[in-house]
């Protein structure tokens, strides 16, 4: 092994932690048993790692067995580093048609023509998922596999997730994809968090998203509690409409766990209390960040329990509707809702 | 009287024992007549519960005979002009609620009104051999032209294409081109599911979200069992049944045998657990 191979091993050993470590090394299934046994995780880390690094040079594992390790790990643990969507737009009239072979056959065939030195590695999840790991090269050198680019896909939808990419290598990445998918653009996605199951949960609709129909009161099954039969509540008809309203507007149930929503402000002052600020004919800027553990539900208690005034305000609601956790609000409304697409 | 005196004596917890036994003396006077009166009311509400429920009879037959297109007879007409209009009008009212419920039930839409009529929600039913599926559910935006503002349509289906096709000029058609292909989706999958339940020595090797490819590897049976492929497309999204079926063997003879040829129709022309069942009834696979 070299020292290149080595040093990749090195940090992909370094970061996983101790207690996926040994079920991660047992699937990877390139150590023997002996070896597996002879591990000792109770030990401190550089000791696990050096053991592990002078078992795999014993094996003479390659670099193709490391970064299959590091996106095995990758794909079972998706929630680190910060993940950004990407919307395709313009699909063609056979982008339904795509299917696995071809677009893995079209998407490498496009980096290698314009990349001389890349290493594209793919691997398709059973939840439908095409996982994709490219260590960046140029026409010189050699491909850095230190610092890889993860991408995740799902077939005929029309949303990316990218992880770690350089603005230099954007450009050649938007191609690929563009041309394996056939569509005819891809734009930014405005979502960037940190959880990659919350950002897929989020635009593919994996949670409950609730409607109003012919058919309402569905959610009469949530007054679970018991109640005193001395106790009448005054406004019960006001809570449930409310409680109503903020399910509409951000689903039932458990929701995707979103962190944050910034808000960019490029807008006039309009206050009547500070002349300074009111006479200016330049814009307030100003950004405005939500941060929760959980944003969506913090929003949904907050319409629920009348903290919010209702009807919800379709800034919050966008970040639902839209898919997007960042919005710039200008003069004339905000720059998100001037168009109601499908998506 | 006496009580007061003693409970001086006696100190605050007399005091309140002593109430407590006057309380309870006057309770059980309270409780008598209180029963009383609910059983007078009892009766009182049987009597209208009984005479409300030869009313709404009342209507019913006249509903029927109106519904029946028969001649109203004087009898109907016992309680005077204005009584007969008001039986009338609830008979109408009855019917149409019918006729709307036969509606929903073969297939037509809902369109009930939110935001103050700026926009309306459509509900599209799945049901696959005579079992309802999934419900999707969309909202569509009328201020200015007609837009989708939300759904929670799966993403894989290709809706914008159909809304860019058909959206803007025809709302009926679309609607109806939507709940075609739903249920043709909700029915693809429900045979991958049926597939997968009641035929578990076929594997699935390849299947997508949109459920229009599905290959399937069986095991003929013979003197030795071999592997079969069978590939089946799915071209017209609209239809439940493959577009082309394709089966593929490493022994040729097999592959072009009449048996196969005859099970590559019944994979074209029957659902796909369905074929398989029969294939694995006749004993050609495992």
């Amino acid at each position: 092994m070299d020292a290149q191979v080595r040093a990749v091993l090195y940090r992909v050993i370094r970061r996983i932690p101790n207690k996926n470590l040994e079920n991660l090394l047992k699937k990877w299934n390139c150590l023997s048993t002996d070896q597996l046994y002879a591990l000792d995780y109770t030990r401190p880390k550089w000791v696990t790692v050096e053991h592990v690094i002078s078992f795999c040079e014993e094996n003479r594992l390659n670099l193709k067995h490391i970064t299959n390790l590091e996106m095995m790990y990758h794909i079972e643990n998706p929630d680190q580093g910060i993940w950004h969507a990407c919307q395709l737009t313009e699909a063609q009239d056979d982008a339904v048609c795509v299917e696995l072979t071809q677009f893995k056959e079209q998407f490498k065939a496009h980096l290698h023509g314009v990349i001389r030195h890349i290493s594209i590695k793919m691997k398709k999840h059973e939840d439908e998922a095409v996982w994709i790991r490219i260590a960046w090269g140029d026409n010189f050198s050699k491909p850095n596999h230190l610092k890889p680019t993860y991408i995740v896909h799902h077939l005929h939808t029309s949303y990316v997730f990218i992880s770690n990419l350089m603005a230099k290598h954007k450009i050649f990445l938007c191609q690929a994809l563009v041309i394996a998918t056939k569509h005819g653009s891809i734009k930014d996605g405005h979502l960037s968090t940190r959880s990659l199951t919350a950002m897929r949960e989020l635009l593919l609709r994996c949670y409950q998203q609730v409607f109003p129909s012919a058919h309402s009161r569905i959610l009469q099954e949530r007054n679970a509690l018991p109640s005193h039969p001395c106790i009448g509540k005054e406004h019960s008809d006001h809570e449930e409409m409310r409680y109503l309203m903020s399910c509409e507007a951000f689903g039932h149930g458990p929701t995707p766990k979103l962190e944050t929503a910034v808000y960019r402000l490029e807008t006039r002052y309009r206050g009547n209390g500070n002349n300074t600020l009111s006479d200016r004919e330049e814009f307030f800027r100003g950004v405005v960040r939500f941060s929760s553990s959980s944003l969506l539900d913090s929003l949904r208690h907050c319409v629920a329990s009348g903290m919010a005034e209702g009807p919800v305000t379709p800034l919050l609601s966008a970040i639902t509707q839209r898919g997007r956790n960042y919005f710039v609000i200008t003069d004339k409304g905000p720059g998100v809702s001037s168009q109601a697409s499908a998506q | 009287m006496d009580g007061q005196v003693e409970t001086v004596e006696q100190g605050v917890l007399g005091h309140l024992m002593a109430l407590e036994r006057r309380g309870m003396g006057q309770q059980d006077q309270h409780e008598s007549q209180r029963l009383e009166m609910l059983k007078v009311r009892a009766v009182a509400l049987r009597a209208q519960r009984d005479q409300l429920k030869h009313q709404a009879d009342a209507v019913k037959i006249l509903k029927d005979k109106i519904s029946k297109d028969l001649p109203l007879d004087d009898a109907d007409a016992a309680g005077g002009f204005i009584e007969l209009q008001k039986s009338l009008l609830t008979a109408w009212r009855m019917q149409l609620k019918d006729l709307q419920r036969a509606h929903h039930l073969i297939g037509g839409y809902d369109l009930v009104e939110c935001k103050e009529g700026k926009s309306v929600c459509v509900s599209f039913h799945t049901a696959f051999e005579g079992v309802y599926l999934e419900t999707y559910n969309m909202e569509l935006d009328l201020t200015r032209t007609v837009q989708i503002s939300r759904h929670n349509i799966p993403p894989s289906f290709p809706l914008e294409s159909i809304a860019k096709q058909i959206l803007q000029k025809d709302l009926k058609g679309f609607l109806q081109t939507l709940s075609q292909k739903l249920n043709a989706l909700a029915g693809r999958r429900q045979q991958v599911y049926l597939l997968k339940e009641l035929v578990g020595s076929v594997e699935v090797m390849e299947s997508n979200q949109l459920c229009n490819i599905l290959v399937l590897m069986c095991t003929a049976q013979g003197e030795t069992p071999k592997a079969v492929l069978c590939t089946l497309e799915y071209g017209d999204l609209t239809q439940c049944l493959p577009t082309r079926v394709s089966i593929e063997c490493e022994d040729k003879t097999l592959s072009e045998s009449p048996q196969w040829k005859k099970h590559q129709s019944l994979l074209l022309e029957s659902p796909a657990h369905t074929a398989l069942l029969t294939m694995r009834r006749m004993g050609s696979i495992a």
